[in-house]
């Protein structure tokens, strides 16, 4: 069911102008290819890829995901090619399309972080970076950098240092209170944030006691994390004035629209895609009619509507 | 855009053996056609517990004029295929598929031996027959194992078009009570890797010994790996399968996307 008039689904963050506020989660998405069979990636606000590093990394062992009740766990480690593989090999393709690319970025150092960022940036083709400071699989860097606020500071002043391009840094919910960090790459001159990452978690085999995850716990995502996600944003886009993305667990353009009306200039779908690799395009006609249904002529008039 | 999540209706979901299933399923006549060794991510629309899909691998198909009849033999093995199994005629799944590598079938030996443990026999039988009609003139011999002769399952074909199917239980209860492997073994003799492709799909002990029973020869073999999915597309890098590069470097590679299928000499056991 389409409807007859289309509202106006453009949103801005901050210098980044999306056709829509729909885009994919990293590490969810691979490097777009994966799903272009299935979608028209024009049709998305933006494609977010696999976390890219230095250099190309193996990824933890298996096995690396488990399922639990309305979610998942994994512990893929940030397994990709690294950043000179994606802009040779990955880069050309998702050019031919008329979206933005948002190249998620991780570093061990400080230094990394500088020089992946210094290479994404010389880069045609790329329209942002989203800095990954909350990946809880990796040992070094990763969630380590997202849960002190000075650290995020400066990984995110770092990247900032490095760049043209706007950079929105990706938080992690695995900290006391998300606002404090959220304040402080702010300060650090982010153009905007994106939150959640997953929640640490774990499962147990009870025929051999062992962890299901051989790295023993992983990162929770899904529909079970929904709630988490959407307090999280809610609190966060009341502190910052930068603009927020939101995610976690979103499934449909219900999830999605709750994420908006408390104050998310945009969305991203993550898991959702694992089990329905069409999930994006539903959400974003399932907003279009919801806008519809409810005589709302633009997305960004429903944008921070919550009412409390 | 080429691929697409089909809705399937369920026309038949019987027991054959105890846990294990057969489940015929109608689609649209767009689907593809899919080659041996390739499978399907199986899902109930809306569920959310489980709400991942489930990878099976495709035991048959054919192509009427006005759909196309997918057939999947499966074990009931945990909560997803428990909900599988207890879905009656005139349901409806989403399925998303063919997906993955299947087996590499450009040619095909004097001699093509499948070795097969449990429910591992439903590529594998997809396989003998997609080969039993290209290669007519090849001997097709399936080493075939179970626990015991209540879980000897997808052999209907194989019967029909194999030379020689050997089976083996654990417990003796049908056929020979062996392990499938040294079944094979012992008659490894009468095969020489010039003219022999060799065909596995089975539990990861299974595939242990094989490797190992094969390590010194020069038999090619392909195997269908099985490993826990989130989408089978390739985007959710789960389902690593450790693998030797051509440096001989340890690199983890997608079950889903760059196998199910993999030469067996490339894969790193524990």
């Amino acid at each position: 069911m389409k409807s007859k008039k289309t509202s106006q689904m453009a949103v801005n963050l901050g210098r980044l102008k999306l056709k829509n506020p729909v885009m994919t989660a990293s590490g969810t998405y691979g490097y777009g290819e994966e799903y272009a069979d299935y979608v028209d990636l024009n049709r998305l606000g933006a494609v977010v890829v696999k976390g890219l590093s230095l250099k190309p990394r193996v990824g933890n062992p298996p096995p690396r995901i488990m399922e639990t009740t309305g979610g998942m766990l994994n512990s893929v480690g940030l397994q990709n090619i690294g950043v000179d593989s994606f802009i040779e090999d990955k880069l050309p393709f998702l050019r031919k399309y008329e979206t933005a690319v948002i190249a998620n970025i991780y570093g061990e150092t400080y230094d990394e972080f500088r020089k992946v960022a210094k290479i994404l940036s010389m880069a045609k083709g790329v329209h942002a970076l989203e800095v990954n400071i909350s990946c809880p699989n990796v040992k070094c860097g990763g969630v380590a950098f997202g849960s002190d606020p000075k650290i995020a500071a400066r990984v995110t002043q770092t990247v900032k240092g490095e760049t043209s391009l706007p950079v929105i840094v990706k938080l992690t919910p695995n900290v006391t209170d998300v606002t404090v960090i959220a304040q402080a790459v702010e300060k650090a001159g982010a153009d905007a944030i994106s939150l959640i990452n997953t929640l640490t978690g774990m499962s147990v085999d009870l025929k051999t006691r062992e962890p299901h995850l051989k790295n023993i716990t992983g990162g929770l995502s899904g529909p079970a994390i929904k709630p988490v996600a959407l307090r999280m944003v809610w609190e966060v886009v009341k502190r910052v004035s930068i603009p927020v993305i939101g995610i976690g667990g979103i499934m449909t353009a219900e999830d999605a629209l709750e994420f908006l009306i408390v104050g998310a200039r945009a969305v991203q779908i993550g898991t959702a895609n694992f089990v329905n690799p069409q999930a994006t395009l539903e959400v974003i006609e399932g907003i279009q009619e919801y806008l519809a249904e409810n005589g709302i002529k633009d997305i960004n008039e429903i944008i921070g509507t919550f009412s409390a | 855009m080429a691929k697409n999540i089909y809705i399937g209706d369920i026309v038949k979901n019987e027991e054959v053996q105890k846990d294990y299933f057969l489940m015929k399923i109608k689609v649209a006549v767009s689907f593809e056609t899919p080659s041996p060794g390739q499978f399907v991510m199986i899902r109930i629309a809306g569920l959310n517990d489980p709400f991942l899909s489930r990878p099976i691998s495709i035991y048959s198909f054919s192509r009427r004029s006005n759909f196309c009849l997918i057939e999947l033999l499966y074990r009931v093995a945990g909560k997803g295929t428990q909900i599988l199994a207890g879905l009656i005629e005139g349901s409806q799944v989403e399925i998303n598929g063919p997906l993955g590598k299947g087996f590499e079938i450009q040619s095909v030996g004097k001699n093509a031996v499948f070795v097969a443990g449990g429910i591992g026999i439903a590529p594998l039988s997809l396989l003998i027959e997609n080969l039993s009609r290209r290669f007519p003139s090849s001997l097709m011999t399936l080493y075939f194992g179970a626990q015991h002769a209540a879980a000897v399952v997808g052999l209907n074909k194989p019967h029909k078009l194999c030379h020689d199917v050997n089976i083996c239980t654990d417990d003796g209860s049908l056929g020979e009570k062996n392990l499938v492997t040294q079944a094979f073994q012992k008659d490894i003799k009468k095969f020489s890797p010039e003219d022999t492709s060799i065909y596995a799909c089975g539990p990861k002990g299974m595939l242990v010994s094989l490797a190992k029973i094969l390590s010194k020869s020069k038999f090619n073999c392909q195997v269908s790996l099985e490993e826990r999915m989130a989408c089978g597309t390739g985007a959710c890098m789960g389902c690593a399968v450790a693998i030797k590069d051509k440096k001989g470097m340890l690199g983890y590679q997608r079950v889903c996307a760059d196998g199910p299928v993999f030469n067996l000499r490339d894969i790193i056991w524990e």
